[in-house]
Parts: structure tokens; C-alpha cells; sequence
């Protein structure tokens, strides 16, 4: 998608004007996210021409806005000047005293809540046609009526932060509402009302209010028509970063999100939200690999797509990619802290301490107060073994913004470390609570209940992890374990059936010819998990099934030699997402093995076992040569030697007793 | 400020290391061992301090260990290494050991691997295995958990204290060691380069990674730790409280440097600063700096320890002769010490007031009657019992000599006083208070000073100078010098005894009040010889400078020894009008009090004398018969003997010739003991007059007369050899002239026009000296 210089300077013109506007209207999230965009584009020659027209101070296209800007511009910048300095009360005022919010909120109780539309008719001196409130709203400009609001919001948002108790202490029940939230709801529905045209929609309005509006909304858990108005808002400006967040945030599944991907306007910005939204959810396909390759030709040195492309590795297993599209965006820019939490996990289910240790080195020294250091940091400690200072730091990264969903996630593996599963099982809880989407939490909480023996809880919440993460084979696993413990074979064997499907597609799904032959668990391509296999073989031997558990057994066996068409990069099924599993411990020794991974697992616990039921089976079944055979291979093995050689000693003394031809004749 | 890790405490690890790896030759096991060993312990055993210079010693190498790695080499680059290559040293290994630690995680590591070389219970490893509670032991469990204790923005911060560290070796290193580079400081920075990142974002996520320490900013702050500095600072107050004297300059520059911009700051350095700004007599600042440590103070422990504030504040005030602040701030400890039941406190205070209460009677004369405290005698007996009860030997003792001084000074029995000093001496001796040594040896000195044994007490002096001056405040050391000053001075030999004062410490005598005390005692051996040389103008300098501070002085024996050469000084001047009104000024001051007897028998002896000098020699003899009576009591055999001396001049004047003539003989030898040459030229002179008295009895041109001429002639030139001695001009033309006198008078014309000449020579000289020339 090479675009041509004259789309790449209208491109800039336009991010340029988004960055004044946002930031006029104090969205510095929004406005920063612009601003790297700008300067991700590349220099193009006609440089002047765009000198000429640098809209530092942006004209409102609408004359009517316009008008009113100009009238309030000493207002205004009275109110964004009180913004700055954090006093949001005041700088609320400015625009919208008090004694008129009141009465905006009662006007609003008194109102029967039945009809939310159609509240008391005009009053005197209200001559309007349409249907009015009960008082008069002021005649502002959209900006200044959008930042005096935004004010008010914020200081909400302040309050309630200083309001929350601290992090997990006795009192945190992390119900402490924006107490805001109703008064600037209430005066935007009745600004919505005013101007309604028909389909709900207001006009005149430029999209900063429905942006707020659908904010509002969104706190208010009013899902449905938060996400309207976003809808709305990005059709009417959409570079307002900060609305397609809130949009990515009202999403729970990617189903949901490629229908509303159909109503957003088609727009770059778009498939920028398309991208983030999808990595959110933990996708990844090659159609989005494509797209964010097409984004990049745009925005070549964008931090925010490098991140993308990096999230994306990650999310597809490939976490060696991952780590060096991270260490490349660290090296170019050194002081950029946002997602640097995502690879920190990187790093330490690579168990790069060095690094990893030098990455928290690096963010203490630029900001030791952002949530993203401490995740960071806490990681780091995680590692070392120092669990009690890992979550100390987890925990300021909450006290900095309770809604660091990782950093209550990975708490609770710190508590499950420390054998607090009461914590561990509120954090995770509390994750849950700020994501629905986390499935590293779920998981938490399914491995937690796990603990504590409390299966259907845990089965419960090893579906939801399921649900989320669909091809994750560990997510399978765990359902079939579960269902295994509570004596449910028969879905646990499906379940792990799924497991092994799951990990096949990640081999053949990162490679994009492969396509879905994913029929049959046994005739799966590639190499399995040999404690799956081990699994379902154990649990088709309790049902009594014993062909199916000797077929599933020897499958087992088989695997030490490897697949026979193993993938390059299959070595993200060794090395399983950290966050999968809060016993990290193992993980780390599993990363050695990458190398074997090739050739097959080589012999472990899982086949060592296989090999011993199927050396028992045999000899069940008086098939002496080959639980002879096996039981050699055992002792070799150097697993069970002992319980190897006695089985061998037997072998040879029922092979004595059977018949000293045969006996003769195998040795 | 980091805790207690510091890179140098990483360096001493990494020494241990080494050292449990058997790596270390075993010429160099000693050195290497002791050097860990003197930083890891608070005291510094090896190296008692002989003297002044290197008391410090100690607190400079822990300064030089924090700021530099130097020290590291100037240990081991003597050592071969037993494994490497031929060449190498023990130097490089530990270099290497030390830049194996090139990340953050290794740091890590390195500290957790520490535990490897503990012994493990019930395991039998070979190798050196430290036990945990040992020095070494204890060290590295520490250091361990100090690290757990460290938040990370902290532990960033020592790694990049130990990267800045270490980096004055890198130089030696990029000539040994192949591949060596610019950012082998950090290994992940290395490996970046070598892999994917480029070299200006490598050195910009450097820049943002250590900040500005790589381009080398002096503004950072030396890497020390509040475990150092704390041990700084206690050395440091140790050695002025006990000591007394000021920390030298270089050592406070560098503690300074230290405590550079640190952000943390103990509040005993309030107390340093405190005890330094007193030191220098700077008063204000000395009390501010006080009461900033007690703020400072206050909200933790030390609560409990107000009495002690109160006590150095009360010491403190008195110092600088803010002496009714100061009892009063004394008093309040007392009852505060009483309500905490600190017997100790108590003690000290009651025994303090007890003393302030004899040098400054005036200020405590109405305490003792609304018998707060009772009247000295009572208290002192307390104190004893007290001290004696709690076990404070040191108490103990100098109340003991307290009460040896007092019967000295009341003129009661010697041998009771004796007997006190006995009991102290045994007291010192057996619980070995090497620090009492000071007051003991002084006072045995004056006694001996005092029974006119000069030579015995010049020896103590010198037993305390050459044996115990390292365990004593220097204040005791200046003040024996001074005394083997003025004995010197008594000797006539000036020279010398400036030059014993001049040898003293420089950095001691920073301390004001020491300082004070060393220019005093200088000037008073220089007055005393300005004004034998009759160079009255010199004098009356120095004497205006030495009676402007006479007041704010806290000895009394000072303020005397300058008001009698006063005294002198006017004599000389010819004003015995006014050196007869000083006189009877100074004894109706002491005529109230009850102070030492041997001031009184002195100023009486000047009375006398002063008489005689105004012709009126007779009226002096009651005055002297008392004198004398007193002195006889109270053993105080110099002005004893110099009381008959004022009497058989007396008798001279009374023409009893014979009776002085025998009184004279009879004390001269005694008096001869005493080493004090004005006494015994006096003396002598007071002979010659009774012998020419006695010859001018006889028959003229009689063998009698010309026996008691010779007579008179061997005892002037006793008196001139004696004058000479102390180079009293006046007296000395004095003799030469009885001289010529007598020659004329026993008919040796030729010798007597000799005498005349020299006479005459001596006068030009007596000149030429009292303007001050040399």
C-alpha cells in the first residue's frame, strides 16, 4: 500500500491537525499517539508547502463553532491553562458553574425514570421547538463544553483514585465509583437530546462529545450503547486514538469484533484499531500479519505498529521474534516505557536475566513511578526467586493504576508462589474484574481452585481460559486433567483430544500454506505432546478401553524419535507461555530442550512411563519378547532402572518357565 | 545513600572469593586476610596509635577503600597469581573476578553464589569453607540480605556506584585482556552491539540507562554507604571525646566529599560537627549545632537520654564561661538524672558541679546553702560511696585525688594526702584505666613541686609524656608540658622550654581551648623572661594581652601565676605602690574563700618583699613569721625556705647578723633542692649581706673580717652564678657591683676596677636586653 507523496503530506496535514485538536481538548494520550504517527511518516520533499499551512491554531470548519470559539477563547484558555495544572474542579467551573450542574442533575431526578427521553417540557423562556430539558443548557462551543466536561469527568476519576484504599488492604473491595460519572451522563444526554436529529443522531455534533459520552457510558457498564456512540464518534473524527481504545476495551470476543469492524468507517486509523483490537484479544493470523505489513509501509518507524508487530510474534508462539522486534524498538527508543511490560514476560519466559535484569535497570532510570517499571521490575524479582519483593512492586504498579491488568495478573502467580491462594485467588479475581478478556487470569484462578482441590470451580474457570484462547493446547489440557480428576473421563479424553489438535495449529497456522487438515486426533501432523499422550492413554486404561490405551500409548513411545514432519519454529510448544502457568519453575529447564525438539522429545518421565505400561501390558498379555525388549529399553533409559530390571528379571524367569527354546532363541 | 553495600564492599567479596578459592599465594594469605579483616571490624587493632598522625590513619583508609579501587591494587599487585600464566598477578585475577560481574543479573548471581562457600551443616566439602558466624561469615550473610533489603531503583544504583567504581581499571585492562571494549562494562550493551543494535542507539541507551555517569559528571556522589559512614563518624567522636582533639583537615574534606549532596544524613554527624565547632571555640555554632542534634534526635531512642543533652550543653556553656547557664543546665541534670535513677549520670554530674564548685566558688556558694546538694565535704563523700556502690572506677579515683588536692591545698596532713593518692594509684593500676594516668602523674607532680622536690616532679612529668600520653586526652599532655615548661623556665633555660612547647602536635592544638591554654603558657615563659631582662616594654604587651583573658579562663592557678607576675612587673616598674595595692587586692579575694594555702604563703612572701623593696624591711617580719608558720604547717618547703630567708634578711636589717648568717646556712642546702634559681640566689645574696654584716662586726684588716669577706664574696658569686642562670639583668648588675664593692673594700683594686668593667659591660648588655634584643 505504497501511497503517493501527496497522500503522505495530506496524511501529515491531517495527524498534524489531530494532534492540535486533541491536545487542545487536553487528550494527551490521544494527541501523543498522533504525534508518533506523525513523525513515523516518512520525509517527504515538499517540505515548504506544508511550512506554509502549519496549523498550529486550527480553524473549526463549522462557521457557526467557529463563532463561538472565537467568543470564548480567553475562556477557554483560562479553563485549558486550570486543566494543565491538574485543578479540574476550576477549570470545570469556568465553563459550567456548579449551581448549573445541579440542576442539571435535578432536573434529572425529578424526572420520571421511565422516559429517559421525554423528561418535562420546556419551561419559560424556552422557545424552542424541540424537546428541551428542564434547564437551560448554556450556549458553548463543542470544545469548550467538551473540556469543561472532560474536567469535571477527570476530577471524578481523581477523586476515586484517592478515594481507593490501598491495593489489596482490608478495605479494597475495588468498588469506589467516579461519583462524576452521573452529572456529566445527565448533561450529556440532555446535550444529545437537544440536537437529536432523526436516528438519534446530533448533527452539528464533531464527535468529541459522543467520544465522552460513550466513556461515560462505558463506566456505567452500558456496553451496548457506549459502543454506539464511539461508533459514532469515529465516523465523525476518526484519529481520536483514545475512542477506538475505549472501543477495543468494549470488546470481549473477536467475534464481536469483526462485527463491529463492518460499521467503522473505512479508514487507516481503522485498520489500525482492526490490529490493536485483534492483538488485544490475543489473535493472530496471517491476515493480520499482512495488514500490519501493508500499515508499515506506511508508517515505517511507527513505535506503536513495531509494537504490534512484536505482540504479534508473541501471541503466535514465536517468542525469539518477539524478543528481537522488542529489543530493536528499545534500541530506538530508549525512553519509551508503554508495553515494555509485555516484554518482560517476553524475557523471562526466555529466562534472559541479564537482560531482563538490564530492561529493569533501564526503566527504573527513566520513570521508577510508572506501572510499566514496576511490572517490570517485579518480573525481574519474580525470576530471582524473591517473591515477596516481586509482589511489593506489582502492588505499587496497582497503587500507580489499578487498571495494570498484568500486573494483577501476575500477582497472583507471585501469591500462588507464596502459597497464599486466598490472594492469589482475589488478584486474579480483581484481573478478571478489570478484563474479561485475560485468560491468563482465568487460568490462574482454574490452577488455584486446582490447589486447592475444589475441581468444578477450577473446571469452570479452565473452560472460560478455553473459551478465550480456543487453540491453546494448554488450555485443553488443563480442562481434560480437571475433568480427568473429577472421574469424567470421557470428556476429559475429548478435551485433550482438543489439546493436541490445538498444539498442531500453531505449527501449521504460523505457516501459512498449511491450511486445516486438522482431522483425527491420532493422525495429527507433527510431533505431541507426549504427556497428553500419556494422559489420554491413562484415562482410556481406567475406562478399560485397553487397544485404545496401547494405540495411545505407543503413539506416546513413538514420539521420542520426533515427528516426522516437525516444524521449523516448533520449539513456542517447549517453551509455554509464562503466564500460563505460575509454577514458572518448570518452564525455564523446558527452554533447553529446543534443539532436541526437532528430532523428538527424546526420552522423558511421559515416555519412560508409556514404555513401562506398555512393557506391563505386554506381559499381561504374555507377549514376553516384547516387554523384554521394552524392559531393556527401560534400563537404558536410566528412568525406573530398578523397577525396569525386576521387570526384566521376570521376563526372563516366565520365559524360562514357558519354554528354554523361545528363551534360547531371543537371547 | 545506599545502607551497607558498597562497590568496595563487592571488592572485599570478591578478596574473600578469591581467597576460598585457594588462589592466593601463601606469602600473601596474612596481608590479604588483614585487609578484609581492618575493614570489616570497627577497630583497628594492628595499629595502636603512637601518636597523633596515625590515630587517623584508620578513618583515611576507609575513606580511600570507598573512593577508590586503588587500594585493591596497591594490595595484590605485589602477588603472583599460582594458576594463571606465568606473569600474572594477583591483581589480574581479581580484576577479572570483578568484571565478571558485567551485568545487573550477574551482580545477582555473584551475591546468591556468596552462600556457596559457607559451610553447609553436616556436610564435609573440601576446600576453605567459611563458618557462618565468623567475621567473614557474617559478612557475606549480611551483604545478602542487605541486597534482598534494597529496593531496585537502589540496587540500580549500586550497580552503577560498582560499574563507575571499577572503571579506572578498564585502561589496564584494554591492554591485557583481547577484545576488551568501550561497553564491556555491561554485557547486555555488548551483546547488543554485537548483535542487532547500532552504536549511536546503543550509546543513547546507555546514556539513558546510567544517566550521565558514563560521561564522567563530578557532580555524582561517592559511592559510600550510611554503614561506612556511620562507622566514620563513631571513629571520628571516638577520638575527639577521647582524645579531645580536632579531626585533622584532609580527613574532614574527604568525610565531607563523602556526605557530598547525600540525601540522607545520620544525625551524629550534627553531633560531630557539634564537638568540632566546640572544639574550635566557636560558641554559637558549637550551640546550634548542639541543638540541631538533640531535634534531630528526638524522635527515637534517644529520648530517654536527655539528661546527657543537658549535661554536654551544661559543659558546654561552661566552657565558654557561660557559667550560671551552665550550673543551672548542670543542676536540671542532676534532677532529671535522679527521676531516670542513672546513677551513672549522676554521678558525673554531682562530681562535675563538685569541681566547677571549687574553681568557681561564688557561683555555687548559694546551692550549697539551700542544701541542695550539700556542702562540698558532704558530696565528695557521697560521690565516693556512689562510685565505689555503681563500680565507676574512674569516678572512684579522681574523687580519691580530689580529696589528695583538697587536704593539699587546706594544708592538712601530707600523709593523708598521700595516702589518697595511694588508694587512687591502686585503683588505677588494678583496673587499668590507662587514661587516668593523666591526673594521677599531675598530681603527684605538684605534690612533689610542693614539698620542693623539683627533680621528682619534673621526672613524673616526663613518665606521663613518654608512657602514657596515647591513652590520655591531649589536654593532660599540654598540660605536663607546660609544667616541664615553667620548671624549665624556673631553670632559667627558656629556649628550652619553648621549644617543648612548640614540639606539640599541630592538629591538636586546632582545639581552642588548648590553643588557648599553649599561648598563655607561652607567654607567660616569655613575660617572665622580659621581665628578667628588665624589657618592661615587651612586658607590659604581653602582660596587657595575658590579663585581657585572663577572666573568661577556667584555671585559677593561671589567672594567679599571670597576677603575680603583675606584681613583678609593677616591682620592677618601681610602683610598689600599686604592686602593694594589688597585693593586698589579691589576698583579701582569697582571704574569703578557702583556696589553696601555697597561693596565700606567696602572696604573703610578696608582701614582705615588697616591704623590703620600699626600705621598710622590719615591718615585713610578722607578716614572714607567718608565712613562714604556714608553710611549715602545710609542708610547702619552697616558700618555707624562702619565708627564712625574707626573715634572716630581717635579722640583717636588724643587724642580727649571726643569727641570719646561721638561719641562711642551715637553708641554703635544702633550698638547693628545690631547683629554683631566684630562691637560691636570693638566698645567697641574703648570705652575702649577713657575712659582710658579720665582717663589718669584726676588727677591720682582721683575719675574721677577711674570712667573712671571703665568705661574702663565695656566696655573691653564688648569687651572680644563679642570677646568670636565669639572666635576671638587674640582680646580676646588683651582684657585680657588691662584687667590685667588696674587692674595693678588701683592697684588690685591680680586681675590683675588673668587676667595675664588667659591671659596666653588663649594664650595656642589661640595655641592649631590656629592648628586646637577644
Amino acid at each position: 500500500m505504497a501511497l503517493s507523496s501527496q497522500d503522505i503530506a495530506q496524511f501529515r496535514t491531517a495527524l498534524q491537525d489531530a494532534v492540535v485538536r486533541c491536545s487542545e481538548r487536553c487528550l494527551y494520550q490521544s494527541s501523543k499517539w498522533a504525534a508518533e504517527l506523525l513523525n513515523a511518516l516518512p520525509e517527504t520533499d515538499d517540505g515548504d508547502a506544508s511550512i506554509a499551512s502549519s496549523p498550529i491554531y486550527t480553524p473549526n470548519n463549522d462557521s457557526e463553532e467557529a463563532a463561538l470559539e472565537a467568543k470564548e477563547l480567553s475562556k477557554y484558555l483560562l479553563a485549558k491553562s486550570f486543566f494543565d495544572c491538574h485543578e479540574y474542579d476550576r477549570c470545570a467551573a469556568v465553563f459550567l458553574p456548579d449551581s448549573l450542574l445541579s440542576s442539571v442533575l435535578n432536573s434529572k431526578t425529578e424526572a420520571t425514570p421511565v422516559t429517559p427521553k421525554g423528561k418535562e417540557k420546556a419551561v419559560a423562556g424556552s422557545t424552542s421547538s424541540r424537546p428541551s430539558t428542564a434547564v437551560n443548557l448554556p450556549r458553548l462551543s463543542q470544545k469548550s463544553l467538551f473540556l469543561a466536561l472532560y474536567a469535571k469527568f477527570m476530577a471524578g476519576e481523581k477523586r476515586k483514585n484517592e478515594e481507593s484504599e490501598m491495593v489489596m488492604g482490608p478495605q479494597d473491595s475495588g468498588t469506589v465509583a467516579n461519583k462524576e460519572l452521573i452529572v456529566v451522563g445527565r448533561f450529556l444526554s440532555a446535550w444529545f437530546e437537544e440536537r437529536a436529529g432523526e436516528d438519534g443522531d446530533a448533527p452539528g455534533s464533531q464527535g468529541w462529545l459522543e467520544y465522552l459520552y460513550g466513556m461515560v457510558l462505558a463506566k456505567e457498564k452500558n456496553d451496548e450503547k457506549a459502543m454506539e456512540l464511539l461508533i459514532r464518534s469515529v465516523h465523525k473524527y476518526p484519529f481520536n486514538w483514545g475512542c477506538w481504545q475505549e472501543m477495543t476495551s468494549l470488546i470481549p470476543r473477536a467475534e464481536d469484533l469483526t462485527q463491529i469492524i463492518q460499521h467503522c468507517p473505512e479508514h487507516v486509523v481503522a485498520y489500525m484499531f482492526h490490529l490493536h483490537a485483534s492483538l488485544e484479544l490475543y489473535q493472530q493470523s496471517p491476515t493480520l500479519a499482512h495488514s500490519l505489513e501493508r500499515l508499515l509501509s506506511i508508517f515505517p518507524t511507527s513505535s506503536f505498529l513495531l509494537t504490534c508487530n512484536a505482540l504479534l510474534s508473541y501471541h503466535s508462539k514465536d517468542l525469539m521474534a518477539a524478543e528481537q522486534h522488542f529489543s530493536r524498538l528499545l534500541s530506538l527508543h530508549p525512553h519509551r516505557l508503554d508495553s515494555l511490560d509485555h516484554y518482560s514476560n517476553i524475557l523471562y519466559v526466555l529466562n534472559l536475566r541479564p537482560k531482563l535484569a538490564f530492561l529493569a535497570h533501564l526503566c527504573s532510570s527513566v520513570d521508577k513511578f510508572r506501572p510499566e517499571s514496576c511490572v517490570v521490575i517485579g518480573n525481574y524479582y519474580s525470576l530471582l526467586s524473591m517473591h515477596e519483593k516481586a509482589v511489593q512492586y506489582f502492588r505499587r504498579a496497582l497503587t500507580l493504576d489499578r487498571s495494570c491488568l498484568s500486573a494483577w495478573t501476575l500477582m497472583g502467580h507471585e501469591y500462588v508462589e507464596l502459597k497464599n491462594t486466598h490472594a492469589a485467588i482475589e488478584s486474579y479475581r480483581r484481573a478478571v474484574d478489570v478484563n474479561r478478556r485475560d485468560y491468563r487470569a482465568w487460568y490462574g484462578l482454574g490452577q488455584t481452585y486446582e490447589m486447592l482441590e475444589m475441581h468444578t470451580y477450577s473446571l469452570w474457570y479452565y473452560k472460560k481460559a478455553a473459551g478465550l484462547r480456543p487453540w491453546d493446547g494448554k488450555m485443553w489440557m488443563a480442562v481434560g486433567s480437571c475433568l480427568q480428576k473429577m472421574q469424567r473421563e470421557r470428556d476429559g479424553i475429548k478435551a485433550l483430544k482438543r489439546a493436541l489438535l490445538a498444539d498442531s495449529y500453531y505449527d501449521t497456522g504460523s505457516s501459512f500454506g498449511g491450511g486445516g487438515d486438522l482431522v483425527g486426533g491420532r493422525g495429527a501432523p507433527g510431533h505431541m505432546d507426549p504427556d497428553i499422550l500419556l494422559q489420554i492413554a491413562a484415562m482410556y486404561d481406567q475406562l478399560g478401553e485397553e487397544e485404545e490405551a496401547k494405540a495411545y500409548m505407543e503413539l506416546c513411545v513413538a514420539q521420542e524419535d520426533g515427528g516426522m514432519a516437525a516444524d521449523e519454529d516448533n520449539m513456542a510448544e517447549s517453551v509455554r507461555i509464562h503466564n500460563d502457568s505460575p509454577a514458572g519453575s518448570d518452564d525455564g529447564a523446558e527452554a533447553g530442550d529446543d534443539s532436541r525438539a526437532r528430532e523428538g522429545t527424546g526420552v522423558t518421565a511421559a515416555t519412560s512411563k508409556a514404555r513401562m505400561w506398555l512393557a506391563r501390558f505386554a506381559m499381561r498379555t504374555a507377549d514376553y519378547h516384547t516387554a523384554n525388549r521394552l524392559a531393556t529399553e527401560l534400563c537404558h533409559d536410566g528412568v525406573e532402572v530398578e523397577e525396569a530390571k525386576a521387570l526384566v528379571r521376570e521376563v526372563r524367569s516366565r520365559l524360562e518357565a514357558s519354554g528354554m527354546l523361545s528363551g534360547g532363541a531371543s537371547d | 545513600m545506599a545502607r551497607f553495600l558498597t562497590p568496595a564492599k563487592l571488592g572485599l567479596l570478591v578478596l574473600i572469593e578469591l581467597y576460598t578459592e585457594e588462589v592466593v599465594p601463601s606469602t600473601a594469605i596474612l596481608p590479604v586476610l588483614s585487609f578484609i579483616t581492618s575493614h570489616l571490624t570497627e577497630r583497628d587493632s594492628v595499629t595502636a596509635s603512637f601518636d597523633n598522625a596515625s590515630r587517623w590513619r584508620k578513618a583515611e583508609e576507609t575513606v580511600n577503600l570507598v573512593i577508590t579501587v586503588k587500594d585493591f591494587e596497591k594490595l595484590l599487585g605485589s602477588y603472583p597469581f599460582l594458576m594463571g600464566m606465568p606473569g600474572r598477578k594477583l591483581w589480574d585475577q581479581f580484576l577479572s573476578k570483578l568484571w565478571n560481574i558485567n551485568s545487573l543479573d550477574a551482580l545477582h548471581v555473584f551475591i546468591d553464589s556468596l552462600s556457596g562457600m559457607l559451610v553447609k551443616p553436616n556436610a564435609q566439602e573440601p576446600g576453605i569453607k567459611l563458618s557462618r558466624n565468623s567475621l567473614f561469615g557474617a559478612f557475606i550473610r549480611k551483604s545478602q540480605v542487605e541486597l534482598g533489603r534494597l529496593p531496585w531503583h537502589e540496587t540500580t544504583q549500586l550497580w552503577k556506584d560498582f560499574v563507575r567504581y571499577r572503571q579506572p581499571t578498564a585502561h589496564y585492562l584494554r591492554r591485557r585482556v583481547p577484545g576488551f571494549g568501550r561497553l564491556s562494562f555491561d554485557h547486555v550493551l555488548l551483546m547488543g552491539e554485537q548483535q542487532d543494535w547500532d552504536p549511536e542507539n546503543i550509546s543513547t541507551l546507555a546514556s539513558v540507562a546510567y544517566g550521565d555517569m558514563l560521561v564522567g559528571g563530578s557532580t555524582s556522589t561517592l559511592p559510600v554507604s550510611t554503614d561506612d559512614i556511620e562507622t566514620l563518624l563513631e571513629f571520628q567522636i571516638e577520638q575527639m571525646q577521647k582524645y579531645g582533639n580536632r579531626v585533622p583537615l584532609e580527613i574532614r574534606h574527604q568525610f565531607h566529599d563523602l556526605l557530598h549532596d547525600a540525601s540522607m544524613i545520620p544525625s551524629l554527624t550534627h553531633y560531630l560537627n557539634y564537638l568540632d565547632a566546640w572544639k574550635a571555640g566557636d560558641y554559637s555554632t558549637a550551640f546550634d549545632l548542639l541543638h540541631r542534634y538533640f531535634d534531630y534526635t528526638m524522635q527515637n531512642r534517644d529520648r530517654p537520654f536527655y539528661h546527657y543533652a543537658l549535661m554536654s550543653l551544661a559543659t558546654l556553656q561552661a566552657d565558654f564561661g557561660c557559667y550560671k547557664e551552665a550550673v543551672s543546665a548542670m543542676l536540671e541534670t542532676v534532677s532529671t538524672a535522679r527521676e531516670n535513677r542513672d546513677m551513672r549520670c549522676l554521678n558525673f554530674a554531682l562530681d562535675w558541679l563538685f569541681h566547677f564548685g571549687r574553681a568557681h566558688p561564688e557561683l555555687v556558694r548559694h546551692l550549697e546553702s539551700n542544701s541542695m546538694l550539700g556542702a562540698g565535704k558532704e558530696s565528695q563523700a557521697f560521690l565516693r560511696v556512689k562510685a565505689k556502690e555503681t563500680g565507676m572506677w574512674p569516678l572512684w579515683s579522681s574523687v580519691l585525688l580530689t580529696e589528695a588536692q583538697l587536704g593539699l591545698a587546706n594544708g592538712d596532713s601530707i600523709a593523708t594526702s598521700l595516702e589518697f593518692m595511694v588508694r587512687s594509684s591502686q585503683i588505677v593500676v588494678e583496673k587499668n584505666m590507662k587514661g587516668m594516668y593523666g591526673s594521677q602523674l599531675s598530681l603527684a607532680s605538684s605534690l612533689w613541686d610542693r614539698l620542693g622536690v623539683a627533680h621528682l616532679s619534673a621526672t613524673s612529668c616526663e613518665v606521663f609524656l613518654r608512657c602514657h600520653t596515647r591513652d590520655a586526652p591531649f589536654s593532660e599532655e599540654l598540660g605536663h608540658t607546660c609544667r616541664l615548661a615553667l620548671l624549665l623556665a624556673a631553670k632559667g633555660k627558656y629556649e628550652d622550654a619553648l621549644r617543648k612547647l612548640e614540639g606539640l602536635d599541630d592538629n591538636s592544638l586546632r582545639s581552642w581551648k588548648a590553643s588557648q591554654y599553649w599561648h598563655k603558657y607561652r607567654g607567660i615563659i616569655k613575660l617572665k623572661r622580659d621581665l628578667r631582662h628588665n624589657n618592661l616594654e615587651g612586658a607590659e604587651q604581653l602582660l596587657s594581652q595575658l590579663l585581657q583573658s585572663k577572666h573568661d579562663d577556667a584555671e585559677p592557678d593561671l589567672a594567679f601565676t599571670i597576677d603575680i607576675l603583675h606584681v613583678d612587673y609593677f616591682t620592677r616598674r618601681g610602683d610598689l605602690q600599686a604592686a602593694f595595692a594589688k597585693v593586698d587586692s589579691m589576698l583579701s579575694e582569697l582571704r574569703g574563700e578557702n583556696k589553696d594555702i601555697a597561693l596565700r604563703v606567696r602572696l604573703l612572701l610578696w608582701k614582705v618583699f615588697l616591704l623590703d623593696q620600699a626600705g621598710r624591711t622590719q615591718r615585713g617580719f610578722s607578716i614572714a613569721m607567718k608565712a613562714a608558720g604556714m608553710a611549715w604547717r602545710a609542708r610547702l618547703m619552697p616558700f618555707l625556705w624562702q619565708s627564712m630567708g625574707c626573715i634572716a634578711n630581717i635579722l640583717v636589717s636588724l643587724c642580727e647578723f649571726e643569727a641570719a648568717s646561721q638561719l641562711l646556712t642551715a637553708i641554703i642546702p635544702r633550698a638547693l633542692e628545690c631547683e629554683s634559681s631566684h630562691l637560691v640566689s636570693q638566698l645567697y645574696a641574703y648570705l652575702a649581706d649577713a657575712n659582710m654584716g658579720l665582717a663589718g662586726k669584726m676588727e677591720p684588716k682582721s683575719a675574721k673580717r677577711t674570712e667573712y669577706m671571703t665568705a661574702a664574696l663565695a656566696a655573691v658569686n653564688q648569687a651572680f652564678d644563679h642570677y646568670s642562670s636565669i639572666e635576671d639583668i638587674n640582680r646580676q648588675c646588683e651582684t657585680m657591683a657588691k662584687k667590685a664593692m667588696i674587692m674595693k673594700l678588701s683592697g684588690d683594686m685591680v680586681l675590683a676596677a675588673d668587676y667595675a668593667a664588667a659591671y659596666v659591660a653588663l649594664r650595656k648588655s642589661a640595655e641592649s636586653l631590656s629592648h628586646g634584643e637577644q
